[in-house]
């Protein structure tokens, strides 16, 4: 029985390669992703970032400003002032761990809207929470 | 009683690495009774974790707090049946449940083909050991969930989000899914051991790929009807690290199974097979790697304990020497057989397999992007929704729409005219069901109409199958049509189970595309009697008030709902605030709408207690609730594959019992 | 807390006899080996499934054929080398089979004494 030359490895690698395409094609357009600092890396970036780290009291709040409290490194003591326009989820309080989109505007961190998260409170961790 | 815990512990390491060890030199050498003893040492092992648990239950039960770990995540006022789920709510219980069902999955596994291939189990019993152990090794150094202490008068609690009956069920279904996908692993591995190059572990684990891979499912699916219901942010799948971290070993599990059909029929793939369970594994240690050790920036994510290296180290090591036995055996395992077609089902298959892989890679490039940046740049930059919803839209639609073609393609190839006549009805749906949307409005997302006519090709194409199917087979045997359909169904039920999940998947996909793409958002602050318009709803706050419940404070905001100008309903959305954990949880109200499969669903942001307002948003989804009922349809379709089929295994005894050496036991 | 120690030990003697049970039940066996699949063996296995592949081949062909999957030129052709290679697999798989003296299939056959004991 003739076999005939095998498609497989040619339908493969050109199958392969239009994913390869379509990944580095993203990957160009949209770049990188975006930054995850802590207060005390936030020196010199002007670009839209994700910040990290613990609720510093006391946290204020009105119908025009939205909420303001600081954020501070969760390891270290560098912290910066945030404002907030929009209602943070249930578990904020001081002292848990948040992350939260947006930039810095004079030396205030102006956070997007809805995308403050809380990180769950030590459920993994050995130490008692 | 702790002693007994860690003493129960301690013997389970023992006993792994006895199956480990002594396993893998019975194997080598060939002794039966030694390999009869490792393979007890694994039985046992499954004892002594049955005892740890018993005593861990036993302590949260009473309320121990001597047990730090009692202590640390349950409170005597804790309903009973939370108490009992805090065993899964923190690091060391949850690891011990991992070992429980490892244990459990091993000794049946093992116990089960011991007669039918002895030779594989010879093998299967020192890897499924050496995966004990190392679980074992970190209940007993690392992370042990019998610490004691002086105990405090009452425990921290458990925190509020997981007091709901999903807690109960999530985790359990989805380390069910995860450890089970070890099993296949160490047959694979075993095979390779044993230097068998045929169908032999495939055939042992096929029914275990399949329930561990449905467990899995079933989970992530209850994990994000969770999220939905009770974490109140209206949305069910956030690309949290946590939530990928189960997707990615059920695509690879996917892919698996997939292609596993490809080797039965063919003899081809056999690498791709091995590469792809290692890779199912390898995923699932991972996964639960990035949710235990800190190491992403996740909302599950939690302190750094000392885990993750030792997590790391393992991975390293079974991903080392899996690949290095793949690399010894790759003679063993070359097929001669070739694709003949890129039009065949077997090309499907492949297709449909770069697709899942591709996917699954994908996601975990985004999944460890933060960790390469930061070691590559020295700051860890994230990857967000939009980057995965790119890749989910690029390789999901293609895979939407090949689980509508492979089914009406042959083996082997098929000419263009065959297929014109097998897609013509499927084609005549997609695209009629194109023109309704797009007449009807649902224009404005060319996204959402492409994703919905894929999906009504798919559904056309498994109805085509079953009717065809059973109309062959009722002129065949001369069966009335039910009778032919069920028959039909009996006879092949991994394909037509296999059909009916491509359907609950389609369900899936109409729900996701209905629920993200035509969704309808509004948010507004509301004085009492002012009424918020959110799609067809005219939503009208009346006023709160603040209940107490057994172990919270509820405060709700009354509120009417209308319908062209009908009131359909009275809904009571707001926030619950745990005094004893010190903590306030989101309570979204849902409206489902079963006729249109669409939810109402409102979130107080806030209550203002200077004037009675509230700030209220309200979300409009269609078609969500297609999203819990695939489910259903899936654990149905999953069922029908299962299922034991008499005449199959009474074939595949035949196949192998010519060359059984079955050991005297 | 003497209570724990001694379910504990229990727990220990128990596990270590199930382990050594083996051993115990068979101090002076007759034979201690594992057979391993001989070549032939493995041939054999490697035949069976692919005359199992070939037969279910032929029958999902047959019903493709009849739900109008596979046309009747695409049949034509590719029932031929189906129906050869499942013969072919059926034939290359007796001769093995009168050796290790077992029929698959419902046909009586002379046993011959099976797998033999090293």
């Amino acid at each position: 029985m003739a076999r005939k030359a095998s498609p497989a490895r040619l339908v493969i690698a050109l199958s392969v390669a239009a994913l390869l395409a379509i990944f580095l094609v993203y990957t160009a357009i949209a770049g990188g992703g975006r930054p995850v600092l802590q207060p005390g890396k936030l020196k010199g970036h002007r670009e839209k970032v994700s910040l990290g780290g613990k609720v510093v009291g006391p946290v204020r709040s009105s119908a025009k400003s939205g909420y303001r409290f600081r954020i501070r490194d969760v390891n270290g003591t560098a912290t910066i002032p945030v404002v907030y326009r929009d209602t943070p989820p249930p578990q904020f309080k001081v002292g848990r761990e948040i992350s939260v989109d947006g930039r810095v505007r004079n030396g205030v961190f102006v956070g997007d809207r809805g995308t403050l998260v809380t990180k769950c409170p030590s459920k993994y961790s050995s130490k008692p929470s | 009683m702790p002693e007994l815990g860690r003493a129960a512990l301690v013997l389970c390491l023992g006993l792994s690495l006895y199956a480990a060890a002594a396993g893998a030199f019975a194997a080598r050498t060939r002794r039966r009774r030694l390999a009869a003893s490792a393979a007890n040492a694994l039985y046992a092992s499954f004892g002594a974790a049955v005892i740890a648990s018993l005593v861990l239950a036993a302590a949260l039960l009473r309320h121990d707090f001597t047990f730090s770990y009692v202590a640390g995540h349950t409170s005597r006022e804790l309903p009973v049946a939370y108490t009992l789920s805090a065993f899964w709510g923190g690091q060391e219980g949850s690891l011990l449940l991992w070992l429980l069902i490892l244990t459990a999955y091993a000794a049946a596994a093992c116990a089960l083909n011991r007669r039918r291939a002895p030779d594989l189990v010879l093998w299967v019993v020192p890897v499924l050991g050496g995966v004990a152990s190392f679980f074992s090794f970190l209940l007993v150094v690392v992370a042990s969930p019998f610490g004691t202490q002086p105990p405090p008068l009452d425990g921290s609690g458990l925190n509020p989000a997981l007091q709901n009956p999903y807690m109960l069920a999530h985790p359990p279904m989805l380390y069910l899914g995860y450890v089970g996908l070890t099993v296949p692993f160490a047959f694979a591995m075993g095979a390779l051991l044993s230097r068998r190059a045929d169908e032999r572990w495939i055939v042992a684990t096929r029914r275990w790929t399949l329930g561990a891979w449905a467990f899995l499912g079933v989970g992530q699916l209850l994990g994000a009807h969770w999220a939905y219901v009770e974490v109140g942010w209206g949305g069910y799948y956030a690309w949290d690290p946590v939530e990928n971290a189960a997707l990615m070993p059920w695509l690879a599990a996917t892919a698996f199974l997939h292609s596993v059909m490809v080797q039965e029929k063919k003899g081809m793939l056999k690498v791709w097979n091995v590469l792809l369970v290692i890779l199912a594994f390898g995923l699932s240690l991972f996964g639960t790697f990035l949710t235990r050790s800190g190491i992403l920036s996740s909302i599950h994510s939690f302190t750094e304990g000392s885990i993750g290296p030792w997590f790391v180290g393992f991975i390293a090591v079974v991903t080392a020497f899996s690949l290095a036995l793949v690399f010894v055996r790759l003679p063993l395992l070359r097929a001669r057989t070739k694709l003949e077609s890129p039009i065949s089902r077997e090309a499907t298959f492949l297709y449909n397999n770069l697709l899942l892989v591709a996917l699954c890679l994908t996601i975990l490039w985004g999944v460890i992007f933060p960790i390469l940046s930061e070691a590559v740049r020295g700051e860890a930059s994230a990857v967000r929704g939009p980057y995965y919803n790119f890749f989910l839209r690029s390789f999901g639609l293609p895979l939407l729409l090949l689980m509508g073609i492979g089914p009406l393609i042959a083996w082997r190839r098929s000419s263009l005219r065959a297929l014109r006549r097998t897609f013509a009805w499927p084609a005549a749906t997609a695209v009629a069901t194109g023109v309704i949307l797009l007449a009807t409005g649902a224009g404005s997302s060319l996204l959402g109409v492409v994703a919905y006519s894929f999906s009504a090709f798919v559904l056309a194409s498994i109805v085509v199958e079953f009717a065809l199917g059973a109309s062959a087979r009722s002129s065949l045997a001369g069966e009335s049509w039910p009778v032919a359909l069920a028959s039909l169904v009996a006879r092949n039920r991994r394909r037509y189970g296999g059909y009916v999940v491509h359907a609950a998947v389609v369900l899936l996909a109409v729900g996701i595309a209905g629920s993200s793409i035509y969704d309808t958002v509004r948010e507004k602050t509301l004085r009492p009697g002012q009424t918020l318009q959110v799609g067809r709803y005219a939503v009208t706050y009346r006023n709160s008030v603040e209940r107490r419940a057994a172990n919270a404070q509820e405060f709700r905001a009354l509120v009417d709902v209308r319908r062209g100008g009908q009131l359909i309903g009275r809904m009571q959305p707001g926030r619950n605030w745990y005094p004893a954990e010190q903590q306030a949880s989101s309570e979204m109200a849902i409206r489902r709408d079963w006729t249109r499969a669409e939810d109402l669903d409102l979130i107080v942001q806030r209550f203002n207690s200077s004037d009675g307002s509230i700030e209220l948003k309200a979300l409009v989804k269609p078609l969500v609730n297609l999203i819990w009922l695939s489910g259903l349809l899936f654990i149905g379709g999953a069922l029908i594959a299962l299922w034991p089929d008499a005449r199959e295994q009474r074939r595949l005894a035949a196949r192998y019992a010519d060359s059984s050496v079955a050991a005297p036991a | 807390m003497t209570l724990a120690y001694a379910l504990a030990a229990a727990l220990a003697v128990s596990c270590v006899v199930l382990v050594a049970w083996p051993f115990l039940r068979e101090p002076e066996p007759r034979l201690d080996r594992v057979r391993e699949l001989s070549d032939l063996e493995q041939r054999q296995v490697a035949l069976a499934e692919a005359r199992d592949r070939s037969l279910a081949a032929l029958k999902e062909l047959e019903f493709d054929h009849r739900t109008g999957k596979v046309s009747d030129e695409d049949y034509r052709a590719l029932v031929g080398p189906l129906r050869r290679q499942a013969a072919e697999a059926l034939r290359a798989l007796e001769p093995r089979l009168e050796r290790t003296a077992r029929q698959p299939h419902a046909e009586p056959a002379t046993e011959e004494p099976s797998r033999g004991v090293e």
